[in-house]
């Protein structure tokens, strides 16, 4: 599941002076910073801070009122309603603190509904994702039958079926226990391991700490920009 | 992939679905048996007014009415092969030649006729005593109208000496009936009995003929009549043809009419059921929309499940269609409309077409913005 894009280390994301206003409220205010592919990037800060509008404009959910926002050279800032759609299936998987499975679908499904709005779906390459994401003997269980953290691992799969460059998560753990919200760190782990880039929203500093640097928001301005300590100074 | 989530959409929402079907099977069941009724009512309209008489009347050129014994104007029997020799499909036909005879100090009508067809032509003539007669070239028999017999005092097995001019014929009464009209009044005998009465062999008044179907095939009769009997005249019984005409394009005005009625009732029940289904769906389509399906995949999917469950219902519709037609048929026609199963594909666009109306407001999912609704916050 390793990233097509990612095995570079050259910039993947370059951020330049993004700005999101809501009528009167400018949720993003002239935000610049860069990714490097292969990079896991925590971005914290406290509720209201624009966590959220940064990934859904990176995550071509929402668009910039100002600046740009440049993955893997194409700004998304600047993207057609149509481009933004295929930006969409083809250069980011997104991971939500909701999970967001379809819930008449099973988990086998749920990832092939991705690959079926990206392209083609493929059963054999669906289950394999499961697989690794260690739901192999989930694959016909619908959302209902599965705990938090395994509805969370297919989330992932169904994130990373379709090669994305950037993974955009956003508070991934924020409603998973202690146990399960452990298997689902090791996860991005493991994903950030294999090369992948990883945007991860989060409130909590030990997650925000598994990350290679820290982005912290504060009423929508960028705070810090920190690269974060030594490995096994981590969680 | 689509036929699996069109599968999974339509088990999903099974209890909406249900409605929604309920409701578009039920329209389609009315509107399939309506189209079944339009398709087969010419024929039946022109079944019941065949039971009215005949429809055409063959008579010498120039003859302003029906002749009778003694008239300028006569037909010569040949005129019988000519009508044969139209080949008119399904017509039947009988002809006749009236005399007026003495008959027990009475003046009184005969008519001389095919004595096996011409109660077959006025199926109204009911027998109220004896028997109708079989054979067409009897000439010892009669029938009597109701008011004739009674004017005779004559009843079955009785006989008649009529007398016209020198020549006089006897017969007997093989039977009685009542038709409500002139013929009440009247002799019928066999046609070369009365013509030997009336001294005109060879010679008739008229042609009776019943042709079957729509008025369109009445006219076409009556255009092959006239080009086959040159020396005749076609007089169409224009108050019969007319009231046909006229009850059909009443009836069809009326079944259209009714089909558009309850196409429109049917799209506000789907679109109540759907317009539910919509605010349910919401989620789904804005996370198909945020996985990067685009707005014609996301809500071509929706439809498709409309259209799926319109053509599912149109099925259901038409088969249940046909026994509301039959029973139609029954109530109103003594008789079972043939199910056509042209109307099957019919009804199954038209049901498609309501769904796909009626899930306009599943076309508003196209409007979702996923990120609002997947933050919960629309």
């Amino acid at each position: 599941m390793t990233s097509s894009g990612n095995s570079h280390r050259g910039v993947l994301l370059d951020v330049r002076g993004l700005s999101r206003r809501f009528g009167e409220v400018l949720a993003l205010d002239d935000v610049s910073f860069q990714v490097r592919g292969g990079e896991w990037i925590a971005i914290m800060g406290p509720s209201g801070s624009g966590k959220t509008t940064l990934i859904n404009i990176l995550g071509g959910l929402d668009s910039a009122s100002r600046g740009n926002a440049f993955v893997d050279g194409m700004d998304v800032a600047a993207l057609s309603e149509k481009e933004l759609t295929r930006y969409r299936a083809e250069k980011v998987g997104l991971v939500f603190q909701q999970f967001h499975l379809v819930a008449y679908l099973t988990a086998l499904e749920n990832v092939m509904l991705a690959q079926y709005l990206h392209s083609i779906a493929d059963e054999k390459d669906a289950r394999r994702a499961l697989e690794r994401v260690g739901l192999g003997d989930r694959l016909d269980h619908r959302p209902s039958q599965l705990s938090g953290g395994e509805q969370q691992r297919v989330a992932v799969a169904r994130a990373l079926i379709n090669q994305p460059n950037l993974i955009l998560a956003d508070e991934p753990t924020g409603n998973l226990d202690d146990a399960n919200e452990r298997i689902v760190l090791d996860l991005f782990r493991e994903l950030h391991a294999q090369g992948n880039t990883i945007l991860m929203v989060t409130h909590n500093p030990p997650v925000g700490a598994l990350a290679d640097r820290d982005i912290r928001l504060e009423h929508g301005r960028l705070a810090v920009d920190a690269e974060l300590a030594a490995r096994e100074h981590k969680l | 992939m689509f036929g699996r989530l069109l599968w999974s959409l339509l088990r999903s929402s099974r209890g909406r679905l249900v409605v929604a079907i309920l409701a578009l099977a039920s329209g389609g069941a009315v509107i399939s048996a309506l189209l079944n009724l339009e398709a087969d009512v010419q024929r039946k309209l022109a079944h019941e007014f065949r039971t009215l008489g005949p429809n055409l009347i063959v008579q010498p050129a120039g003859a302003g009415t029906m002749g009778s014994a003694g008239a300028p104007s006569l037909l010569d029997q040949r005129a019988i092969r000519s009508v044969e020799a139209a080949k008119i499909a399904g017509a039947a036909f009988a002809p006749y030649l009236y005399v007026v005879a003495q008959a027990e100090g009475h003046s009184i009508v005969v008519a001389g006729t095919w004595l096996d067809t011409a109660p077959l032509l006025a199926p109204w003539w009911k027998l109220i005593a004896g028997n109708w007669i079989s054979s067409r070239d009897n000439q010892g028999q009669c029938l009597l109208g109701r008011d004739a017999a009674r004017a005779l005092r004559a009843g079955p097995g009785a006989q008649l000496q009529l007398q016209a001019g020198n020549r006089s014929l006897r017969v007997v009464v093989e039977g009685i009936f009542e038709s409500g009209g002139d013929e009440d009044g009247q002799i019928f005998t066999a046609l070369d009995a009365a013509q030997s009465l009336a001294g005109l062999p060879g010679k008739i008044s008229v042609i009776a003929v019943s042709v079957p179907g729509a008025t369109s095939q009445t006219e076409e009769a009556e255009r092959k009549l006239v080009t086959a009997l040159p020396q005749g005249e076609i007089r169409p019984v224009r108050q019969l043809n007319e009231a046909q005409n006229e009850l059909a394009s009443r009836l069809h005005l009326l079944i259209v009419s009714m089909v558009v009625l309850i196409l429109a009732l049917t799209v506000l029940c789907v679109l109540g059921t759907m317009a539910a289904l919509a605010v349910e769906r919401r989620h789904d389509v804005a996370l198909m929309r945020a996985l990067g399906g685009s707005v014609s995949c996301v809500v071509g999917l929706f439809l498709a499940e409309a259209a799926a469950m319109g053509a599912a219902s149109g099925l259901i519709g038409y088969l249940a269609g046909i026994f509301l037609a039959r029973w139609i048929g029954w109530r109103v026609f003594d008789a079972p409309i043939s199910p056509r199963w042209q109307i099957l594909p019919l009804t199954i666009a038209l049901m498609t077409a309501v769904a796909l109306a009626g899930a306009l407001p599943l076309q508003l999912l196209g409007k979702v913005r996923p990120a609002e609704v997947l933050r919960g916050e629309a």
